[in-house]
């Protein structure tokens, strides 16, 4: 939790003025999807590996980087250390052998298609989560809710976005007042594990059920302003395309048509030449 | 004069409670302030929620009779409809923020920005509102970075935003400290000199009897009296009765006629009053 909420939610101090700051949201948002699409496009972890550098050298353009890092070391280090030993040995698509380990009298086979395919995973996900976190870092709420109102979604569903992220901390606050109400009435928090899960019911009901009347108390305030009017709702927020967005998306546009000749000439695996074929393949 | 809220022969029973309302019938005309008083669970909140639709629209419920807010049957249009008529503002100040605003002047905008209000004319009201609040300087300041007092002031600003023809305040200063109940008295004291019509639900007694031209006391869902403020607020046996405090200047002329025998003639409400009635009584 701590992870995530130093990098996630304290995000007032992430304003900042890099060239990826002043980024219009759409090209950084389309961007985000590109990147991802790519990233399961190309089974090729070289190619994947280059994505993710890309991203994290825009992160430490946007002063970001310390922070992507850290949520990649939390989600994709352990997906390493799971997927590269277990598919080296067991995926089922193996066939070049790497060499054998010898332990406690066995002989284990290590093969290359599993140890790229348990690299190329983790390495995907890295580009996914580290192109959203560059996204969403590095956009202003208001900026958000613009993109949102551009992408002509529902309002309800522009409103459910923009509250998660505004009201977590408010709800991380409420869990700590209850957590301190609660120690101070007496719960345990050095018990075995068992009694610790029944303890963490004495937070979680409270917190339900007064999740639930604000929830409700918030939800006759809205009527009351007009929130379910059938009108089209004024966006508050301004957002433009500028030179340096059309740039962007340009760029985008070049390295597609690059990666499209790479797809074509050599298949999804244009660095590595992978000599395993996909289960669709 | 001209009567903007107006409950006809009105009970309610809640879903889950019976007559927590019954045969009310009062109106409110424009310009006046309506002091709500009464014990806990004397349906005062509920008042409120009828008056912009959220009784029967959101809670559902038994209703006899009709609420008529600015021409509009309350059970015939919708709370959004209604939002425009009357404005609506609740205890907690943190509550009733729309929770996407960043800063004090998004936040003042968002109820006309549901109702597709242009951006100009957002402006305009957004500054006007502020200004009328007294939160003018802190425009760019996040609503959660505010004091109590000041939430509950960017609240009251988002209900003027709308323009409403009547304002509901249940117990605006039930939350805020001292000095946050300063604030946001000041503020309806200068609404009420301004001719805005008010229906006030307070148990700041004594000073809602700086504002409130007449004062309805609930008891059991039942209107026990609705009469000027002075004349109400002088039943003090009868409030006492029922467990509502009533100012303490009045309290203090009523115990000293009643036990020591000193009668100064009327009961003061407020300490202006109580100053000058005790003045004449000792200079005399």
């Amino acid at each position: 939790m701590g992870v995530v909420r130093r990098v996630l939610l304290d995000k007032r101090v992430l304003t900042g003025d890099s060239i990826i700051h002043r980024l219009d949201p759409r090209p950084k948002f389309f961007f985000f999807l590109w990147i991802s699409v790519l990233a399961y496009v190309f089974y090729d972890y070289v190619l994947t590996a280059l994505f993710l550098l890309v991203i994290l050298a825009l992160a430490a353009a946007a002063g970001i980087l310390r922070r992507i890092l850290l949520v990649l070391a939390v989600i994709v280090l352990p997906g390493f250390a799971f997927a590269i030993p277990i598919l080296s040995v067991l995926f089922p698509w193996n066939e070049t052998l790497m060499f054998k380990l010898h332990i406690l009298g066995f002989e284990l086979p290590l093969y290359y298609e599993g140890f790229t395919w348990g690299l190329s995973w983790p390495l995907k996900i890295a580009v996914c989560v580290s192109s959203a976190l560059l996204f969403y870092l590095t956009t202003e709420p208001g900026e958000l809710i613009a993109l949102l109102f551009k992408l002509r979604l529902p309002y309800k569903f522009i409103y459910m976005v923009t509250i998660t992220l505004q009201l977590i901390p408010l709800l991380l606050d409420e869990i700590q007042t209850i957590y301190q109400a609660q120690l101070s009435r007496g719960l345990r928090t050095k018990a075995n594990p068992v009694k610790r899960i029944w303890n963490f019911l004495a937070l979680v009901i409270p917190l339900t059920l007064s999740s639930l009347m604000k929830v409700q108390t918030r939800a006759i305030a809205l009527e009351s302003r007009g929130f379910s009017a059938p009108v089209r709702k004024t966006c508050l927020y301004d957002i433009r395309l500028r030179a340096g967005d059309h740039l962007f998306f340009s760029a985008m546009i070049a390295v597609t048509l690059l990666l499209a000749y790479l797809y074509l000439l050599y298949g999804f695996s244009p660095i590595v030449h992978l000599k395993f074929y996909y289960v669709a393949g | 004069m001209e009567a903007v809220v107006s409950f006809e022969e009105f009970s309610y029973s809640y879903p889950t409670r019976e007559d927590v309302l019954v045969d009310i019938d009062f109106q409110v005309h424009r310009g006046e302030v309506l002091g709500v008083i009464g014990p806990n669970g004397a349906g005062k909140s509920t008042l409120c929620r009828c008056l912009n639709g959220l009784i029967p629209h959101f809670y559902g419920g038994r209703i006899r009779g009709k609420v008529i807010v600015a021409g509009l049957d309350t059970q015939e249009h919708s709370t959004a409809e209604l939002s425009m008529k009357v404005g609506l503002l609740f205890q907690d100040p943190i509550e009733q923020l729309s929770g996407v605003a960043l800063t004090v002047e998004e936040e003042v905008g968002f109820g006309l920005s549901m109702l597709g209000y242009p951006k100009e004319v957002i402006g305009e009201r957004v500054a006007e509102a502020i200004e009328r609040v007294g939160l003018k300087g802190l425009e760019g300041r996040s609503p959660y970075e505010l004091s109590g007092g000041q939430q509950q002031r960017l609240a009251l600003a988002t209900v003027l935003a709308m323009r409403p023809e009547v304002i509901a305040l249940d117990e605006p200063t039930a939350l805020l400290d001292p000095i946050g109940k300063y604030e946001v008295f000041g503020v309806l004291r200068e609404l009420a000199s301004e001719g805005s019509t008010l229906m006030v639900v307070e148990h700041e007694i004594e000073e809602l009897a700086y504002i409130a031209d007449r004062i309805l006391l609930l008891h059991g869902g039942r209107i026990l009296s609705i009469d000027e403020s002075k004349r109400v607020l002088s039943e003090v046996s009868r409030l006492k009765e029922i467990g509502v405090d009533p100012p303490s200047v009045t309290e203090l002329t009523y115990l000293l006629e009643r036990e020591v025998g000193v009668a100064l003639g009327e009961y003061p409400t407020t300490l202006p009053e109580a100053v000058r009635l005790y003045g004449e009584v000792l200079r005399s």
